[in-house]
């Protein structure tokens, strides 16, 4: 099956695991960090919200070394792109284009809805897939497990819901 | 120190984009079980990390030599309903936290509705902490 992008083929998920790996690792080794990626949505509201939640000492500490790595994740998307057949600003989004056929603006605000869910989500579970999918569970940290069953299990059900039963 | 991270973030960018992690096909097809990749980088990672944090933190020292510190995580009841409201949002957009910001720099439009809904329900989450914090079982703020 190929990328939305470009139609490019994959790498091989063996490959792209121990890369995660990897980078995951040297975080702990050179940076001293636990990886986590929706805590930047904190660090991010905390550049222009003050409410005491934002003003805690891990997020004013954290968004130092986690701002920066958020840029990289934008940064690694557009090599990708640039290096894979060029970028080129696109509303495709597969399956979805396919289901419903979305106009721009009504994919902006499916996108918003979902997003919703994942920003208050993630923060009320205090991690996501990195967090706690990866760096949790390869810890052996029991509230991980917990988060991962639960976010697995609910996109299992919300996507079967949506693409078996409602969009077929 | 910052070059280090960006450059981290690149790498773990890049790979998200390539891998399908960020694609939102792929999303769909692992929680339809119609594509295995994404359980086979997920547990490829863990199962290579695992023993590397093993070792780094009984070796106890990072790189220059700083003690290895880092938070656990808590369990209380935000754990499981936090954990499945963003279940539902990783099926619905397709994207979990850091794919939508590979999504953006890919090209794909569609992630700026996905990261200005993030940041509206993290905000939302700040602002409703007090009241949730009792009921929830959820940590002081440190």
């Amino acid at each position: 099956m190929p990328l939305i992008l470009n139609g490019l083929p994959a790498l091989h998920w063996a490959v792209s695991g121990a890369a995660i790996a990897a980078v995951t690792l040297l975080l702990l080794f050179i940076g001293n960090r636990r990886l986590g990626i929706s805590s930047g949505f904190d660090d991010v509201c905390s550049l222009v919200l003050s409410s005491s939640y934002f003003r805690r000492g891990r997020t004013l500490e954290g968004r130092r070394w986690r701002l920066p790595f958020l840029a990289g994740l934008f940064l690694g998307g557009l090599l990708s792109a640039q290096l894979g057949g060029g970028w080129a600003p696109t509303w495709s989004a597969g399956m979805l284009d396919a289901a419903l056929g979305l106009s721009p603006a009504a994919k902006l605000v499916w996108m918003f809805v979902g997003g919703l869910f994942v920003g208050f989500g993630t923060r009320l579970a205090n991690g996501c897939t990195s967090g706690h999918g990866i760096f949790g569970l390869s810890n052996f940290e029991w509230p991980s497990l917990v988060a991962t069953l639960c976010f697995m299990g609910s996109g299992l059900v919300t996507t079967q819901v949506l693409y078996r039963l409602v969009l077929r | 120190m910052p070059i280090f991270y960006i450059v981290a973030g690149t790498v773990f960018g890049f790979v998200l984009s390539r891998s399908g992690a960020a694609d939102y096909d792929f999303i769909q097809g692992m929680f339809l079980f119609s594509n295995l990749q994404l359980y086979g980088i997920i547990g490829t990672a863990v199962v290579l990390t695992a023993p590397g944090l093993w070792w780094i933190t009984r070796h106890g020292r990072s790189a220059t030599g700083a003690r290895i510190a880092f938070e656990r995580k808590v369990l209380n009841r935000g754990t499981v309903i936090g954990g499945m409201l963003f279940g539902i949002g990783w099926s619905i957009a397709g994207m979990c936290p850091g794919p939508m910001l590979v999504n953006l720099g890919e090209g794909k439009l569609y992630a700026l509705g996905a990261l200005a809904g993030a940041f509206t329900g993290a905000a939302l989450f700040g602002a409703l902490y007090p009241r949730l914090q009792r009921p929830l079982g959820l940590p002081p703020l440190s």
